[in-house]
C-alpha cells in the first residue's frame, strides 16, 4: 500500500514510522501526480520526460524533507521544484527554439511575481487523462499508463493488482510512452467535436475497465480487488469534475458508485459471489448509493435533450436496482426496457444476455430462455461462462434439472476465477440426480484417448476436439445422451467460422469417437467441407487481436496491417497508395484498379500516420535513398526525401513480428492479413 | 479505506478568509473524489444512556462541551499517511485546535 515511489536504490530510512518523509512523499505524490505531470507535460510536450522531471522532484523531496521537515504545502513544493527542473531542462536543451525560450521566460517572470506556487491548471489533469487513454495505444497500455500517471501508482502496485510480473508493467508503460511520442499525439484536446467525443469514450472505457477488473476480477482467487475499484472511482469522480458538461462522465461515476455500494454484500463470508437478488440490501452502502443518485441527476441535467449514452443507460439500470427496497420490488419491466435501449446502442451478445435475464424476471423464465437460446450459437460467447450459468439458472427455475446441471458444470469449467468456480460447481451439485448411468463424457473421452496404438499427434488433435465437447456439455454429461443435433450445434458454434481443414479434422475426430463408443452416427449433421487446394488461410481472430494489442506496435506497421486486413486489397496496391489518393472522410482511397475501402480501425490510425503531409507515398521508410540507387520521384516524399516502403521490407517486418504467433515458427506473409 | 476526522470546537470565530480557504479545500477534495461527506454539528443534542432495561434520555447542552465534536469529514483514501496529510492541511487552515482521525470499518 505504501511502497516507495522512488527509483530503485533509494530506500526508506525508517519505514513504518508516522513521520517518515518517504511515506508522506508517497501519499502526497499519489494525490498530486496527475496535476504535476499534467502541468509539466504542457511545458515540455513529452509525457515521458515530464514524468522523469517529476521523479527528480520526488528525489529532491526525499533529500530535503528529512532535514527541513515536510513543507507547509507539500504538493505546491513538489510542483515548484518539478517546474524549475523543467525550465532547466528547456534551457539545457539549448535548441534556441523561440517557443521554449518564451516558456522559460514566462516561467521566470511568474517566479519573480511570486506566483510560482500557483495551483496547477486542473485542465492539465484532464488533458493528461485524454493522453494516457489515447486510442493509438493498445488497451492494456492505456490502463497501465493511466494508473501510473493519473493514479500515481508504481509499476509494482499495478503489477500486483493485475497479477502480472512487474517487468511486464514497466515494459508496457515504457512502450506506451514511446508509442505516444512516435505518434506525435498532441497534448491539447482535439477541437473537432466528433474526435473529442471519441477520445472521451476511450477515457470512459479505460476507467470502467479498471473498475471491472477490480469489481469482478477475471482471474485469480479473490473475487474483488478493492484497490482497483477505488482507483477507478477516484478517476471517475475526477473526470466528472473536470468535464462537468459531459453526461456520460457523470453517468459513469453514478454507475460505479452504485455498483461499489454493493461490494460488501456481493461476496459471502467464504468468498463466494452472492447474486444480486439474494444480497442483503441492508449491507448496501447508503452513502455511495446517495452519491450515485446525485451523479445520476447531474448526468440527466447535463443531457440537454441528447439521446442517452451507454453509461447513462447502465447507470439507470443500476439506479433501478438500488431503488428497490426488496428484490421482489425490482422494476424488471423498466430494467428490460433499459436493456433493450442499450442493446440498440451496443448490439453485443453480452448485453443481450443481460436483457434475457431481465426479461426472464419480468415475464418468466420461458421468455428469457427463448431469448438466451438465440445466443447459444454465437461464437463470441463460446467461452463466456455467464451464458451457461444463466441458462442453467433458467432451466432450473423451469424444473428442467437434468438440463440445468450440465450448464452449471460447463460454466464452472469456463470461469477463470476460483471463487466463482466453487459457486457454480456447488449449484451443479445441488441439482445432482443419482449418479448418471453409464460412463460420462469425461470418462469416455479419457478412455478414448488412452487407447493403445495412437500416435502423439493424433492424441493431440483428437484431444482438442474432445476437450471442446467436454466444455460444451460438461465432463459429467452421460455420453449415451449425446445426440447428433447437439454435436452439430457445438460444432457450428466452435468451428463454424474456421477453415475447412480445421472443420474436417474435428469432424473426423468426432466420427472416430462416436464409432469407438458405439454412439451411432453423431456426425450425421456435419457436412464434410471442400478444402481449397492452396488457398491462403486467414489469421485466427484471437491471434489477430493479440497482434493489434502488441505494446509498442509502430504506427506505420499498425496502420498498414489494419488497412490490409480491413480492405482485403493486395499488398502491392496498398503500398502504392499516395497521400493524395486517400479520402479520410469516406474511408477509401483511389487505386488504378478502383477503390480500396477500410473500417474504423484504419480510420483511427490513418490521420495520425498522415499527420500534416499532403502528398507523396502513404507508407514511407525511415531512410533516404543512397546516392547509388536513386528511386523514381513518385516513390519519394517530396518534403523529406524518404523512400516509399518496399514490399520486401514490409513483408520482412511482418514475418519477423509474427514469428512468435505462427505455430510453425516461420512468421506469416502479409497476404494472410487480407484473407478472412 | 475510509477515515472519519472529527474536530473539537474552539472559541475562535471563523472569519471570511477561513470560509474561503475551507470552501476551496472542500471543493478540491470533492473534486478528487476523496471527501465523501462532511458537516458541522450543533452544540446542543440529546444524550441517551442505557442501563439494564432502562434508557434515560437527557437534553443537552452538556457540561463537557470541550470534548464534544463540532464537525466531521468522512474521507476515502489509500493509506493512513494520506489521511494524516489531509488532516494536516485542514489544521493549517483552521488554526489552533484539535482533530482526531479514525479508520472506519464496515458497512
Amino acid at each position: 500500500m505504501s511502497e516507495s515511489i522512488l527509483p530503485a536504490g533509494v530506500q526508506p530510512a525508517e519505514a513504518g514510522h508516522r513521520d517518515d518523509p518517504h511515506r508522506t512523499v508517497d501519499a502526497v505524490w499519489k494525490r498530486e501526480s496527475a496535476k504535476i505531470i499534467g502541468g509539466l507535460t504542457r511545458m515540455v510536450r513529452d509525457v515521458g520526460l515530464a514524468e522523469e522531471l517529476a521523479q527528480d522532484a520526488l528525489v529532491a523531496a526525499l533529500e530535503q524533507w528529512p532535514r527541513s521537515g515536510v513543507p507547509e504545502s507539500p504538493g505546491a513544493w513538489l510542483t515548484a521544484i518539478a517546474k524549475r527542473r523543467a525550465v532547466d531542462h528547456i534551457r539545457r536543451a539549448r535548441r534556441l527554439d523561440e517557443k521554449h525560450h518564451q516558456l522559460a521566460h514566462e516561467q521566470d517572470q511568474k517566479e519573480q511575481r511570486g506566483r510560482f506556487a500557483e495551483e496547477p491548471d486542473q485542465d492539465d489533469a484532464l488533458r493528461l487523462m485524454f493522453l494516457s487513454c489515447h486510442p493509438v495505444l493498445p488497451t492494456p497500455a492505456r490502463v497501465a499508463l493511466t494508473l501510473r500517471l493519473l493514479g500515481g501508482l508504481t509499476a509494482g502496485e499495478i503489477a500486483r493488482a493485475f497479477l502480472l510480473p512487474e517487468t511486464a508493467i514497466t515494459r508496457r508503460i515504457a512502450d506506451a510512452k514511446r508509442g505516444l511520442a512516435e505518434a506525435r499525439v498532441p497534448f491539447e484536446l482535439p477541437d473537432d467535436s466528433a474526435e473529442l467525443a471519441d477520445r472521451l469514450s476511450s477515457v470512459l472505457e479505460v476507467i470502467y475497465l479498471i473498475f471491472n477488473e477490480g469489481y469482478s476480477a477475471t482471474s485469480g482467487d479473490d473475487l474483488l480487488r478493492p484497490g482497483l475499484t477505488l482507483e477507478a472511482l477516484r478517476l471517475g469522480r475526477l473526470l466528472a469534475e473536470l468535464a462537468p458538461d459531459e453526461p456520460e462522465a457523470h453517468a459513469l461515476a453514478a454507475l460505479m458508485e452504485i455498483q461499489e455500494s454493493r461490494s460488501a454484500a456481493r461476496t459471502s463470508p467464504s468468498g463466494e459471489p452472492v447474486r444480486l437478488h439474494e444480497q442483503s440490501r441492508g449491507r448496501w452502502d447508503p452513502l455511495l448509493i446517495r452519491r450515485g443518485f446525485a451523479a445520476m441527476l447531474r448526468a440527466r441535467d447535463t443531457q440537454h435533450g441528447r439521446p442517452p449514452g451507454p453509461y447513462l443507460l447502465q447507470a439507470a439500470i443500476a439506479v433501478t436496482h438500488a431503488q428497490a427496497r426488496t428484490a421482489e420490488d425490482t422494476d424488471w419491466p423498466q430494467i428490460t426496457a433499459l436493456y433493450e435501449a442499450l442493446e440498440r446502442l451496443i448490439p453485443s451478445p453480452v448485453v443481450r444476455l443481460n436483457r434475457a435475464v431481465a426479461l426472464s424476471m419480468a415475464r418468466g423464465p420461458e421468455a428469457g430462455l427463448t431469448l438466451l437460446d438465440t445466443l447459444t450459437t454465437d461464437p463470441a460467447l463460446r467461452d463466456y461462462h455467464l451464458l451457461p450459468a444463466a441458462r442453467g439458472d433458467l432451466l432450473a427455475k423451469l424444473g428442467r434439472y437434468g438440463e440445468a446441471r450440465p450448464e452449471f458444470d460447463r460454466a464452472a469449467a469456463l470461469t477463470r476465477n476460483s471463487a466463482e468456480r466453487a459457486f457454480l460447481s456447488r449449484r451443479a451439485q445441488e441439482l445432482a440426480p443419482a449418479e448418471p448411468e453409464g460412463p460420462t463424457l469425461g470418462e469416455a473421452a479419457t478412455a478414448f484417448l488412452a487407447r493403445d496404438g495412437l500416435d502423439a499427434s493424433t492424441v493431440r488433435a483428437y484431444g482438442q476436439t474432445l476437450r471442446r465437447l467436454c466444455t460444451s456439455f460438461g465432463d459429467r454429461y452421460p455420453v449415451a445422451d449425446l445426440t447428433a443435433d447437439q454435436i452439430t450445434r457445438t460444432f457450428t458454434t466452435a468451428w463454424g467460422g474456421a477453415a475447412a481443414t480445421t472443420w474436417n479434422r474435428h469432424r473426423s475426430a468426432a466420427r472416430s469417437f462416436a464409432r469407438w463408443a458405439s454412439l451411432g452416427d453423431l456426425a450425421a449433421g456435419l457436412e464434410r467441407r471442400t478444402e481449397p487446394p492452396s488457398r491462403t488461410l486467414p489469421i485466427p481472430p484471437d491471434q489477430l487481436a493479440e497482434l493489434w494489442s502488441r505494446p509498442g506496435l509502430p504506427l506505420r506497421e499498425h496502420s498498414l496491417w489494419r488497412l490490409l486486413h480491413e480492405s482485403g486489397a493486395t499488398v502491392k496496391a496498398v503500398l502504392l497508395l499516395d497521400v493524395e489518393d486517400v479520402d479520410l472522410d469516406d474511408r477509401r482511397a483511389r487505386t488504378p484498379d478502383g477503390w480500396v475501402t477500410w473500417r474504423s480501425g484504419t480510420a483511427r490510425l490513418l490521420p495520425m500516420l498522415i499527420a500534416d503531409r499532403t502528398r507523396g507515398p502513404l507508407f514511407l521508410t525511415d531512410r533516404r535513398p543512397g546516392p547509388a540507387r536513386r528511386p523514381r520521384d513518385t516513390d519519394l516524399d517530396p518534403e523529406t526525401g524518404r523512400v516509399r516502403l518496399s514490399y520486401e521490407r514490409a513483408e520482412y517486418v511482418f514475418k519477423r513480428t509474427t514469428t512468435s504467433l505462427d505455430p510453425a515458427g516461420d512468421g506469416w506473409t502479409l497476404s494472410r492479413l487480407g484473407t478472412w | 479505506m475510509r477515515y472519519l476526522m472529527t474536530t473539537k470546537p474552539t472559541d475562535v470565530a471563523p472569519d471570511e478568509n477561513l470560509f474561503a480557504a475551507m470552501g476551496a479545500f472542500v471543493e478540491e477534495l470533492t473534486a478528487s473524489g476523496v471527501l465523501l461527506a462532511t458537516g458541522g454539528l450543533a452544540p446542543n443534542g440529546v444524550r441517551l444512556v442505557s442501563s439494564g432495561d432502562e434508557i434515560t434520555v437527557t437534553d443537552g447542552p452538556f457540561a463537557e462541551a470541550k470534548e464534544a465534536v463540532a464537525g466531521f469529514a468522512l474521507i476515502e483514501v489509500r493509506s493512513e499517511e494520506e489521511a494524516v496529510e489531509l488532516a494536516r492541511r485542514f489544521r493549517r487552515i483552521v488554526g489552533d485546535g484539535e482533530s482526531v482521525i479514525q479508520q472506519v470499518f464496515g458497512p
